[in-house]
């Protein structure tokens, strides 16, 4: 194998970025509507920036907004991120042998970088080329400063648009309609949608649970549902 | 600056970074379950619609609270319309705007 030069990787940085174009514009309406929604619920642009910055994570961006409006205890809150965030623990086992071979510092910057757009790329490309470390990391930050700094304007955008628009327009409305939205998106098969209609059964039974358990236990049930009607059609 | 929506939001990133690092710091020590990589298929169908129920049913609109509330919460007839517009179109934006249409509009009806 040749030996690693500064002028690939700046190729592979380049083709990363160039793989990420094409699932860029679905972020943005989300982008817009992170940046915006912590502003209709009372807080400042700069509060809706720093969240922005610290999480990346734009489905567990706004269930916490979602859960800080109705109070809920901070020990929900994470567990509902937790929730949200599980698949990432997927995404980064099976990212780990591309990747853990790096130094520390990449390697938490890997983590807060783990996006389901670099996943689905970097998934797809690392088995089909024999790239080495170096050009796999070019790669993996290429397309993930691209789609970083696009939602990072996004939000930045929406929370100043947040800040003109009256509260009359109701656009905090927008959290549960995107929860829907995506929710509506992944009822593939009848165990899916058991676990939705599960989840969102119980969800409302607990509507007046302390501490907005109902929401965790409306997952947890959910969550098994789909596991019992997937294992029962399955049965012989 | 809010400091207390900023803790939480800080707890928030720290939970998130965790689970996006876990395996690509760890890989070495831990093995992913059969049980939690089942499980993983369900937990956005479940989870996702059941954060939208407090978001539809708890509190109020700012359209509410600043023109008055009505008989008939509008979140009920956004939801609805958002409903009709995913199964026509299948796609995230018109989903979104028709929601917000059917809220104002469910509001409007009622004043």
């Amino acid at each position: 194998m040749l030996p690693m030069t500064p002028k690939s990787n700046r190729a592979r940085a380049l083709q990363g970025m160039q793989a990420m174009l094409p699932l860029l514009p679905g972020i943005i309406p989300f982008g817009l509507i992170a940046g915006l929604t912590p502003i209709t619920l009372g807080y400042h642009w700069t509060d809706s920036m720093m969240a922005s910055l610290w999480m990346f994570a734009g489905a567990s961006q706004l269930a916490t907004y979602q859960l800080i409006s109705e109070d809920a205890s901070l020990w929900v809150i994470l567990m509902t991120v937790a929730a949200i965030n599980l698949r990432y623990v997927l995404y980064s086992a099976s990212m780990a042998p591309y990747l853990s071979a790096a130094p520390r510092s990449l390697r938490l910057l890997a983590g807060y970088s783990l996006t389901d757009q670099i996943y689905a790329i970097a998934h797809r490309d690392y088995p089909t080329t024999d790239w080495g470390l170096q050009e796999r990391l070019a790669y993996y930050f290429g397309g993930s400063l691209v789609i970083w700094l696009l939602w990072q304007l996004c939000v930045l955008t929406g929370a100043l648009i947040g800040q003109v628009v009256p509260v009359v327009w109701s656009l905090e409305f927008m959290i549960p309609l995107t929860f829907l939205a995506l929710g509506l998106n992944t009822l593939k098969t009848p165990a899916h949608r058991v676990a939705a209609l599960t989840g969102a059964t119980v969800s409302y039974i607990g509507l007046e649970a302390p501490l907005n358990l109902g929401l965790i236990a409306g997952a947890v049930a959910g969550i098994s549902a789909g596991l019992i009607t997937r294992r029962l059609s399955r049965a012989p | 600056m809010h400091p207390e929506f900023l803790w939480t939001v800080a707890a928030c990133a720290l939970v998130t970074v965790t689970l996006k690092s876990s395996f690509i710091e760890g890989s070495r020590y831990i093995r992913l379950p059969r049980w939690f990589v089942d499980a993983l298929e369900f937990v956005p169908p479940a989870v996702l619609v059941a954060l939208v129920v407090p978001g539809l049913f708890k509190g109020q609109t700012g359209l509410e609270s600043v023109m008055g509330a009505v008989a008939f919460d509008p979140r009920l007839a956004g939801a609805g319309a958002a409903c009709i517009a995913f199964f026509l179109t299948q796609r995230t934006v018109p989903t979104l705007l028709t929601g917000m249409a059917g809220l104002y509009l469910g509001y409007w009806l009622q004043i």
